[in-house]
């Protein structure tokens, strides 16, 4: 029994005299919480507002806004459409972004069922294989792609020796929305597995007591569960496509086809001398675009949240047996993998190796490392390499620590802007790469001594940083909610403040959680470049950047070995963190 | 010791009011529980007295300290008001170990190294559990947890002890010995205490006086023989024991005596009150169940109500009986100490056993149900 060593009473502890409650200091009555609140909130506005007013501010301006005496107009607008041909652009991507969406769907719905509730051999080694876009940038599949099933690559030149055409054209809006479908599919299917791994097993036991077959269960009582994550999904994927610069870029270019994003690459970099008016206006139109799609997003997930965390019920789901129709699925799913991302990163592996890349050739007589060695006889390109990593683990750590702040408020404070830092956090998903590009660019050029920042890596730090904050809040958040109350709470009544309480309590908690966010925000940075378009000098530009400027002048062996290059760095900062945070929580 | 004074407290979430003008004072070195069904506003109370929650409007003192007071605008913070709490969920900071959970208090105090110790060993001693004081949260049974938890409430010494349903997550059995081994710590310490329950049992036996809530608002205040003997309101006697209840209407009234014709079977029943009645005005007549007597037929009894019944179940409950006897259309739970009783039976109950509440006030429709048949 428990309680009978407790029956003796000792000398009481309220015979001590009490100890009395720290006394904290205040500044202008207020608490150095109340402080540290209010900091993060202005920090979090400022960052957020920065490159969006200067942005608005342009677009109703008839010269650029570090000209003297402008007006202000809403001729832009007009211009925007008679001049620019922008109603084409909004065309191709409504084109573009609906059918990445379709396709996408196509690719993960079945995929989710498949993996998660159906017998499949080699089903886990099939479900991790969806982790690969992770790692992988969305202008490297492109290249690859380009590799293999481009007007030259690998594949293409096979058919046309075999049928004498090539039966597909890479350089449409269908071949873009192909590509990017393959790259965004694994983020539906993430959304979809988890609502059927969550979902209550019973209702299936009910139709099997009731003499329902396999297929019937599947189409009667699956794949109804999968509406929410289907909703939510297509919104999301949606507005990536609406934002994406890579693909578009690297096949519209060729062929003359824009979208948003690559309307402003053009207008904005390309021209020798760039309409800022139209610039602005293009920027605040698109914006208008993506944040009511996030907004959209953000009122699904608050519904749809409901329906995937049905939680507490351990019944795993018994396994749907599809008998030899289970071997079309597994076809099926290896041959997205295999040719929608294997062999495309392999192919563009290997051809860092080579000389020519063509079936033409044996590619294996000219094997050699000159692509990487002109990579490493430029100092730019070397530098871009550095300045890649630099960016990278700088703002995996800033990123995070405000990520870890701006949760801190928004989910465990009493603070009156708690729910406002949490939409500032969110709302950099809405902000195409290339926007925040533009927008900081002009935010600098407008701030009173702001000028020594333009071009250097702080620019390209703060750029990315702002790109990836979404990510680290909502890597973190989670952490957060899995931690009771109750624990802050009884710090709070044993004497420390909101700010102790995060001190001793808190961070030790949540540094699982705050190393993992440092390894997703390093390799979302790691992928970024769009911002950089605008932002980076001739010394700071990034390894995605480079690349491009490899591409276009047609160097493509060296692209291929930056990608590599990329590609390695990424997996050998993951493995070792990993191993990190293996060794820390074992602890 | 202090003692506490919550004035005027209103707490609003939104829309929603959540306590609605909580009054009450609680002396020094009382034990004192806040007790009413879930979701009542019980821990918003004590929360506000913690300075965990900001209350709508009101004022709390401690040993005449404002701690809050919304026409001042005055708040002083959770972290400096040196209470002791203990949560439902322990809350032991599963990182550390006891020592260390101990420790932080003593350490934000800037306690020496001896004070620490002597501190740390004297709470343990006192909650039995000085023996682990390495062990990890997760290495205590829940009993030992909830120990750990008061120990750590306890080593700085605090004014006031706050307890959130500490024995709520305890087994049955555990409960009960902890209810008995908390009064003991209590008494001996003589340290003011406000408790929060839903189990009225337990309030019962370890307050020096309950405050029963319903809804955000205070039904009664009183020694727990008060709340049980004497019950403010219909809903207060339902919620505090078990009782039964007939609705009637008043006949007259002399004397202190109400004579109440009953609904379900038309009996005219005596019945102690001072209210102040029409005749003809509905009224809830409430019994308890061992206020209530079982007789044959045959024996001869009086009584100022002597009523007429037959017994519809028996079931032993562990040294005594209770009996489903047939009113009317309701149903009357009797606690009896004798177990041979069949058929038609007297009803037999003083004046004084019964109370009388104005209105037709049954605590709930579903409970009613239960208690009706067919006539
Ligand atoms: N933070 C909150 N926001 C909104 N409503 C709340 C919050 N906390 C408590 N409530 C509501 O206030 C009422 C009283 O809650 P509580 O004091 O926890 O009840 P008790 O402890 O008596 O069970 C409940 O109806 C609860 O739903
Ligand atoms: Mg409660």
């Amino acid at each position: 029994m428990t309680t009978t060593s407790t029956d003796k009473i000792v000398r009481p502890t309220a015979g001590r005299s009490a100890l009395p409650a720290p006394k904290y200091p205040r500044v202008f009555g207020v608490g150095r919480g109340r402080l540290v609140q209010y900091g993060v909130f202005i920090l979090l506005a400022l960052f957020v507002l920065a490159p969006i007013v200067p942005i608005l501010y342009q677009s109703f301006r008839d010269r650029p806004l570090y000209e003297a005496g402008g007006i202000l107009t809403a001729d832009n607008y007009g211009k925007l459409f008679t001049d620019a041909g922008f109603g084409q652009v909004i065309l191709n991507t409504a084109i573009f972004a609906f059918g990445t969406t379709v396709l996408t769907l196509l690719i993960a719905i079945p995929m989710a069922v498949l993996v998660v509730r159906t017998r499949l051999p080699f089903g886990r080694l099939l479900g991790l294989s969806m982790q690969w876009p992770f790692f992988i940038s969305s202008l490297i599949l492109g290249f690859g792609w380009i590799t293999l099933y481009g007007p030259a690559g690998f594949v293409s030149v096979q058919f046309r020796q075999l049928l004498g055409f090539v039966p597909w054209n890479l350089y449409s809006l269908g071949g873009m929305a192909v590509t990017e479908a393959v790259g965004l599919a694994p983020i539906a299917y993430v959304f979809c597995a988890n609502a059927l791994r969550q979902s209550d097993a019973s209702l299936e036991s009910a139709a099997r007591v009731c003499g329902a077959g396999p297929l019937r269960i599947l189409f009667q009582v699956v794949v109804p569960m999968l509406r929410p994550p289907i909703v939510y999904s297509s919104i999301l994927i949606f507005s990536m496509s609406l934002e994406t610069l890579s693909v578009p870029l690297l096949y519209g270019t060729p062929v003359r086809i824009e979208v948003f994003s690559t309307f402003l690459y053009t207008n904005g970099l390309q021209s020798i001398s760039p309409d800022y008016g139209i610039l602005g206006a293009a920027s605040t139109l698109i914006l208008a675009v993506t944040i009511g799609t996030v907004a959209i997003q953000a009122k699904v997930l608050k519904n749809a949240q409901r329906f995937i965390s049905v939680r507490g019920k351990a019944t795993r789901p018994r396994l749907l047996d599809l008998g030899w129709i289970r071997w079309i699925a597994v076809v099926a799913i290896v041959i997205y993998i295999i040719f929608g991302a294997l062999l495309p990163i392999l192919g563009l592996i290997f051809r860092s190796f080579t000389m020519i890349f063509t079936p033409l050739q044996n590619p294996f007589e000219s094997l050699t490392l000159s692509n990487y060695e002109r990579v490493f006889t430029f100092p730019v390109y070397v530098q871009s390499i550095t300045n890649s990593i630099v960016v990278a683990v700088v703002g995996a750590i800033l990123v995070s620590v405000l990520a870890l702040l701006a949760v801190l408020v928004a989910r465990r404070s009493p603070f009156k802007f708690a729910r406002s830092v949490e939409y500032l956090a969110l709302a950099p998903q809405a902000m195409p790469g290339i926007i925040v590009g533009i927008g900081f660019f002009w935010a600098f050029a407008l701030t009173p001594g702001g000028g020594w920042i333009q071009g250097t890596l702080v620019a390209v730090i703060i750029a990315f940083g702002l790109r990836a904050l979404p990510t680290a809040f909502g890597s973190i958040a989670p952490a957060i909610m899995q931690i009771g109350n109750e624990l802050d709470n009884a710090a709070r009544t044993s004497g420390a403040d909101w700010f102790g309480t995060f001190f001793r309590i808190l961070r030790t908690l949540l540094r699982p959680a705050f190393v993992g966010a440092i390894i997703l925000v390093f390799v979302t940075m790691m992928k970024e470049y769009s911002a950089a378009l605008f932002l980076s000098s001739a010394n700071t530009g990034v390894i995605g950047t480079t690349m491009l400027d490899l591409w276009v002048q047609g160097n493509t062996g060296s692209v291929a070995s930056l990608a590599t290059i990329q590609i390695a760095i990424t997996a050998v900062f993951v493995a070792v963190a990993s191993l990190f945070m293996k060794g820390h929580t074992d602890a | 010791m202090p003692e506490v004074k919550v004035s005027g407290l209103h707490k609003k979430f939104g829309d929603v009011t959540v306590l609605n003008d909580i009054n009450f004072t609680i002396r020094e070195g009382e034990f004192f529980t806040l007790l009413g069904p879930s979701g009542c506003g019980k821990s918003t109370t004590l929360n506000c007295i913690a300075g965990l929650e900001t209350p709508s409007s009101g004022a709390i003192t401690v040993d005449g300290v404002p701690f809050v007071d919304t026409h001042k605008k005055l708040y002083v913070p959770t972290e400096e008001r040196n209470l002791g709490m203990v949560f439902q969920s322990y809350a032991l900071w599963p990182h550390m170990s006891v020592e260390a959970n101990l420790v932080m208090p003593l350490a934000i105090r800037k306690a020496s190294k001896e004070e620490k110790s002597v501190r740390i060993h004297e709470a343990l001693e006192t909650v039995g559990l000085s023996h682990l004081k390495d062990r990890y949260p997760h290495q205590l049974s829940g009993g030992q947890q909830q120990r750990v938890a008061l120990a750590r409430a306890l080593v700085y010494s605090p004014s006031v002890l706050l307890l959130d349903e500490p024995l709520s997550n305890l087994d049955a059995k555990l409960r009960e010995q902890s209810r008995a081994w908390l009064k003991r710590l209590q008494v001996e310490l003589g340290i003011t205490t406000v408790y929060v329950t839903h189990d009225q049992d337990e309030a019962l036996s370890l307050s020096d006086r309950i405050a029963v809530m319903f809804d955000g608002q205070m039904a009664q205040i009183g020694t727990p023989a008060e709340i049980y003997e004497k019950p403010a309101t219909a809903a207060v006697a339902a919620f505090v024991g078990s009782c039964n209840f007939f609705t009637g209407r008043l006949e007259g009234h002399h004397g202190g005596i109400a004579l109440v014709r009953l609904d379900n079977s038309g009996i005219l029943v005596k019945v102690a009150s001072a209210l102040t009645l029409d005749k003809g005005d509905a009224v809830t007549v409430a019994v308890r169940p061992e206020r209530l007597s079982i007789t044959s037929r045959t024996a001869d009894v009086t009584g100022a109500n002597v009523l007429e019944t037959t017994v519809l179940t028996r079931s032993y409950v562990g040294s005594r009986y209770e009996y489903g006897l047939k009113l009317g259309t309701n149903v009357v739970q009797v606690i009896s100490p004798s177990g041979d009783l069949d058929g038609a039976v007297r009803l037999v109950f003083e004046a004084e056993d019964a109370l009388l509440y104005a209105g037709s006030s049954v605590p709930s429709a579903e409970a009613a149900e239960l208690m009706t048949v067919a006539s």
